[in-house]
């Protein structure tokens, strides 16, 4: 009994199902080891699922990646030159299917990118989000409070439209020719996309930028590094992590002032921070202030001056040995290790010894969170043992069926 | 309908419907039969609890409330829906009887009457056309209704569907009528069905016929309930009224038909919006007037009493004035001064005041274009209570007194509803004509099953109180906790000192309790969040065991920020205190103990536990709710990881589906059975889950969709034996309340009592179960319905676990109103839904890092 659960692999559960079929074919199984030899040559045909076309199993360029192509990336340092540009659009709330208008374009955010400078530029503007429909106002005024807490209206500090979008241009575009990738989150994509739209359709300028997102992007960079796939939740995650929120320089001046969290430049420059504090740290580049807001870390005495520690002796030997955000890049590891869904590459680990890091700050930090994480599987435990059954696809599948 | 101030805004195109409802001229006369005739206006109660938006939509019916559903008869409202689903035939153990046997009888009484109905009752459904077809609901209903054949027989008539207690004579009648426009119409009344009064048809007729009868005493319904206007009960220092009221119902209990009322009240402000945009005016000054009025009125609800309804400002018109006009439905121009005055003959007084604009809910499909109504802002009554008010103690003190009645009050307030309908008259034609008849107020035996011991370390006690047993395990220790070692305070500089004696005590009470705890690092942060979070940052590393800040103010802010980083970004158990809940004088050691306990309880300790007689038995809870920022559905799952149900496994699941229907209980579940194989070497014997969050008509959902997911993952588990499944539904919110009549009065039954009869359902198996004190007003008792039971129990012992249950939840020493594993499943939810808005790290599962 013990140690059975542990031997069940994906063939298990293939042959696991195929039995409700070997039996109907008059097969005498009654066991998945009954059904083993039945299935075998099932098994090496290749399977047509919903999620799983033939010949996916094998890495090789995703179709779903043209940007990917289109840059050429055939080296690293090629990946590493590569600007991307990271765009949001916040608003005013969203109106109902049946209003013209869908969304009131209120703030934006964007910022030059490459894996090897880190942020090389950035642009933010309030835009005028015009005429707020007559009736809405309490809706757009709830989602604004709840959120970027951008007032509706009387707002000085707003641009009408035209304006900002003929800034924009200029800065993602200053040479007229080929545009660049611009990239926003997936779930900001219909509202960013929206809202060029109508932005354009208001200052009559003719230029369909293409948006990409953010998580195709990490996937691209990904694969083109370690020819495999990472998984969904594991991009997600990477991308959505909380560290920054308060970081200096990272929101808007005004959003820096009120105290607000949601703002349009701090997404963007927060995309910017996790790509580089997962990915370009794996491609040993040398992180700098314009890759993460390392500021806050390095002169941390000056940000809290009036530290007192009231037990000396043991804490300080560890705040030697770990200072600045380790914890960070450890909960990321350990969340790889037991995310459900997917194998991972090796290459993910960021440990210290085989990755050619180098360097300050950040790459110092890793080292000697790779030497301290043996004593941290205090939790990790009950995780893996729960990933073989993790079959979340099955849930959602199945509530397809049903609905 | 021409009784709601509903008024297109200028400019807008109109709908089609609006048109055809213009068409349709309606003579004076008729009109006015249909606005004085309550059957007819009743009738459309009769669709408005209709909830079902479903694929039927006819194009026939084109009247202002919802639509009505010739093909398939009558749509059932969405808590009739769940009375279809009959669980309790498929559970073999409970199919001759429900009822447990343990524990001492109470004699209880309740707010439910009996409603009797002749042995041979039945309700004949007919459905009407007209040729030529008519759109107007008002005039269908007119028309009908001025026809002798049905003039003095009870009936209900929405427009196509008429309910009639008496058969007519022949299958098919047709009958004619002539508008007062001169044409004819013929009506063809087509019997489609005879209902028995079981039938869930029939008990949405009864709920009709009711809120006609609440009508005719004069209460106006607002929402679901009724309110009696006349009646209100002033305070006048805040400048509040409340009305009276009930919320009604009529349903099919154990063994007969039941009529349920409970008090409820309306708060309403004696204030117009006019009064209240003129000293806003006084106080702010023109310059900004208009501005700071958008910002202080937009988003409430006010209530107009010409009509008694509700609206919410969604936007102010300051282009509008009353002077203005608008085009009528029928295409008429009028201004709003002079509709006022034909409608409802009231006056305005100020001709320059602004116009408030409400967004209607569209009853019929969404993609129809957006209703629009402008309200004058003297003639609007703000309700509810803003949020300087709630936070106001001494009026919310005083609204409390008024609302929060106890059970004498409650008790003499229905005795008075139900002279009131015995004696008035048209109430009582109206009962007599349907054939029923209203009896008395049922009182039922229930059991007060007996009190449990809480198990301590080294000491077994029996509570003075079961509702708190602080003072009883003061000075004894806890079963287990993990000593802390490693830890952190954050604090401003202002809490310094404050914060030291509250180690110093925390360490105390610690040691008493058996939890040790060791001298923290404190780090002194500025006060904002930012600081906070980079303070974390900084100093949370790997051996940290637990990371506390005393925070400067309750502003959301702090509090989110560092449980969105501690819960997932770096899984570390936190704990936040109010500084100033630390600078209440002489509460420094109770306040400690409690949080030491937390503390404990975050670090995966053990508090107190009951005897569970359930040898591997594996209790879960589960509950759903929705993120605040992104409306996504948030599904908690709790599960016991021991036999002796002290320690849990905690799972938070955030779906990106609009239902509150979870689809995640198969990875949760294999989860925690791992776990529990982990822990206990073997699989769970009897698995219970108790589900909350359930809202009406999802019963069978739950009952097809979440019940298979888990037992699939039960069976998927182990290949021989699998362990036995329970699922059992809580509802917090029920109507049926109880009282014990004691010393000629009545008071809140003990704690403790269930009740298995008479207030349950025929098709469930269900009880109530009272596991929560009220200090004040009455007690509200919590609805289990259990819709799968494999494991057999027998409901005394099935009722008797609910209640030891009801004793484990660990941030609070006493009984609390649900089983501990659904709050805890709550508790998490929440924390998720309203802070850390994603999933929060797994390394905290083994703890109830949210506590």
């Amino acid at each position: 009994m013990p140690n059975r659960r542990a031997s069940r692999n994906a063939y298990y559960f293939f042959v696991q199902e195929k039995i409700p079929e070997l039996r109907r074919r008059g097969l005498p199984v009654a066991r998945v080891a009954d059904a083993i030899p039945y299935c075998s040559s099932d098994w090496a045909k290749p399977v047509s699922t919903p999620l799983r076309k033939p010949g996916m199993l094998v890495p090789k360029q995703n179709v779903s990646l043209p940007d990917m192509s289109s840059l050429s990336l055939k080296s690293d340092q090629a990946l590493l030159g590569g600007i991307f540009y990271f765009l949001n659009i916040f608003s005013h709330g969203e109106l109902p299917p049946h209003c013209e208008q869908r969304f009131l374009p209120c703030e934006i955010g964007c910022v030059k990118y490459s894996l090897q400078e880190g942020i090389m530029a950035d642009f933010h503007s309030f835009i005028n989000p015009g005429e707020i429909p007559r009736g809405f106002r309490f809706h757009c005024q709830a989602a604004s409070d709840s959120s970027h807490k951008i007032p509706i209206s009387n707002f000085e500090s707003g641009h009408d439209q035209a304006t900002v979008l003929q800034n924009l241009y200029r800065f993602i575009h200053p040479y007229p020719g080929n545009w660049p990738p611009i990239y926003c989150k997936s779930d900001d994509r219909a509202r960013v996309n929206w809202c060029l739209k109508h932005m354009a359709k208001a200052s009559e300028i003719r230029q369909d930028l293409e948006l990409l997102t953010v998580e195709d992007l990490v996937v691209g960079i990904y694969q083109q590094k370690f020819l495999k796939e990472p998984s969904k939740t594991w991009v997600r995650s990477l991308l959505d992590v909380a560290m920054w929120d308060y970081s200096s320089n990272t929101r808007c001046k005004w959003h820096e002032e009120n105290d607000i969290l949601f703002c349009a430049l701090a997404v963007c420059r927060k995309i910017a921070y996790c790509i580089s504090n997962s990915l370009a740290t794996l491609f040993g580049i040398q992180l700098t202030e314009a890759h993460v807001p390392l500021q806050d870390y390095e002169a941390s005495n000056s940000v809290t001056p009036k530290m007192v520690v009231l037990d000396a002796g043991r804490y300080q030997k560890l705040r030697v040995e770990s200072p600045g955000f380790s914890h960070f890049n450890y909960s990321n590891q350990e969340q790889r290790s037991n995310t459900p869904i997917g194998d991972y590459p090796s290459g993910v680990k960021i440990s210290g010894q085989n990755s050619s890091v180098r360097g300050r700050g950040i790459t110092r930090l890793l080292e000697s969170i790779s030497n301290s994480s043996s004593n941290i599987h205090k939790f990790s435990n009950c995780e893996t043992s729960l990933s073989p059954y993790m079959s979340q696809k099955d849930g959602y599948k199945s509530f397809s069926s049903f609905s | 309908m021409s009784g709601r101030a509903r008024v297109r805004a200028r400019g807008l195109a109109r709908s089609p419907s609006a048109a055809q409802g213009g068409r349709a001229q309606l003579s004076p006369s008729l009109t006015s039969v249909a606005l004085s005739d309550n059957e007819a206006s009743s009738s459309s109660d009769f669709v408005e609890t209709s909830r079902i938006s479903s694929n039927c939509k006819d194009g026939v019916s084109s009247g202002n409330v919802g639509s009505t559903f010739p093909e398939r008869g009558v749509a059932i409202s969405r808590n009739f829906v769940d009375l279809e689903i009959c669980t309790r035939q498929k559970l073999a153990h409970v199919r001759d009887s429900k009822t447990g046997s343990s524990g001492i009888p109470v004699k209880l009484v309740t707010n439910l009457f009996s409603l009797d109905l002749p042995q041979d009752w039945q309700l004949y459904q007919y459905h009407v056309t007209y040729i030529p077809d008519l759109a107007s609901r008002r005039l269908r209903i007119a028309l009908l209704y001025s026809h002798s054949e049905l003039s003095n027989k009870a009936k209900a008539f929405d427009g196509a569907v008429l309910f009639l207690s008496q058969k007519l004579k022949e299958k098919v009648t047709e009958l004619s009528s002539e508008t007062k426009r001169g044409e004819t119409v013929k009506m063809t009344i087509t019997l489609t069905s005879e209902l028995p009064s079981s039938s869930p048809v029939c008990i949405q007729v009864f709920n009709i016929i009711f809120k006609k009868i609440l009508k005719k005493l004069s209460m106006y319904q607002i929402g679901r309930n009724f309110y009696n206007p006349s009646e209100p009960v002033e305070i006048p220092q805040h400048k509040l009224s409340l009305w009276p009221g009930f919320a009604i119902s009529v349903s099919q209990f154990e063994s007969r038909l039941l009529f349920s009322a409970d008090v409820s009240y309306k708060v309403l402000r004696n204030e117009t919006v006019l009064e209240f945009m003129t000293a806003l005016c006084h106080k702010t000054g023109p310059s900004c007037f208009s501005e700071s009025c958008e910002k202080q009125l937009i988003g409430l609800i006010v209530l107009t009493r010409y009509n008694n309804k509700t609206y919410r400002i969604d936007d102010i018109d300051w282009s509008v004035r009353p002077t203005h006009t608008f085009q009528k439905r029928d295409g008429t121009e009028i201004t709003y001064v002079d509709y006022y005055k034909q409608q409802y003959d009231i006056t305005l007084s100020d001709l320059n005041q602004p116009m408030l604009v409400s967004l209607l809910k569209s009853k019929r499909n969404n993609n129809t274009e957006t209703q629009l109504v402008h309200l004058v802002p003297e003639f609007c009554f703000l309700t509810g209570l803003t949020d300087q008010a709630t936070s106001d103690f001494q009026l919310m003190k005083a609204v409390a007194e008024e609302m929060r009645l106890g059970p004498l009050g409650r008790q003499q307030r229905l005795a008075r509803l139900v002279d009131n309908i015995q004696r008035n008259k048209d109430a009582r034609f109206e009962l007599e004509t349907w054939g029923l008849h209203f009896g008395s107020q049922m009182s039922l035996t229930g059991r007060v099953v007996p009190s449990e011991k809480i198990l301590m370390q080294d000491h077994i006690c029996q509570p003075v109180s079961s509702a708190d047993w602080s003072k009883d395990i003061r000075a004894c220790k806890i079963l287990s906790a993990q000593s802390l070692n490693a830890w952190l305070i954050l604090c401003s500089n202002r809490t310094e000192i404050v914060t030291e004696s509250f180690v110093n005590c925390l360490r105390k009470v610690g040691s008493v309790m058996g939890f040790n705890v060791d001298y923290p690092k404190i780090i002194r942060v500025q006060e904002n969040p930012a600081a906070f979070l980079r303070a974390i940052q900084q100093h949370v590393h790997p051996d940290v065991q637990l990371v506390m800040c005393i925070l400067p103010s309750n502003q959301k802010n702090y509090y989110d920020s560092i449980k969105k980083y501690l819960s997932s970004d770096c899984p570390v158990p936190s704990q936040c205190v109010l500084a100033r809940t630390l600078n209440k004088q002489g509460m420094m050691m109770s306040i400690a103990t409690r949080i030491a306990m937390q503390m404990a309880c975050k670090l995966g300790g053990e508090l107190w536990a009951v005897e569970i007689p359930l040898k591997s038995l594996m209790v879960v809870g589960i509950d759903v709710c929705r993120d605040a920022l992104s409306k996504e559905a948030v599904v908690g799952c709790v599960a016991s990881v021991n036999p002796r149900i002290t320690r849990w496994f905690s799972r938070c699941i955030v779906q990106r589906t609009v239902t509150d229907v979870a689809d995640c209980l198969r990875v949760f579940m294999t989860g925690a059975l791992n776990k529990w194989y982990k822990y206990n070497h073997d699989l769970p014997a009897r698995i219970i889950v108790y589900r909350d969050g359930v809202g009406d008509g999802q019963l069978k959902t739950l009952v097809e969709y979440e019940v298979p997911q888990l037992l699939t993952s039960v069976t998927e588990a182990s290949s021989n034996t699998s362990s036995r499944l329970s699922v059992i539904v809580i509802r917090k919110k029920c109507m049926p309340r109880f009282f014990t009549e004691m010393n000629r009065t009545v008071q809140n039954p003990p704690l403790g009592t269930v009740v298995d009869s008479e207030a349950t359902r025929p098709e469930w198996y269900d009880f109530y179960l009272i596991s929560q004190a009220a200090h004040r007003g009455t007690v509200n008792p919590t609805y289990y319905n259990v819709i799968y039971d494999d494991n057999g129990l027998k409901p005394d012992h099935m009722q008797r676990l609910t209640f030891k249950l009801c004793h484990l939840y660990y941030n609070w020493p006493g009984l609390v109103s649900v089983p501990a594993p659904c709050l805890y499943a709550h508790k998490l939810t929440f924390l998720v839904a309203q802070s850390i808005h994603k999933e929060p790290n797994l390394q905290l599962a083994n703890c109830l890092f949210y506590l």
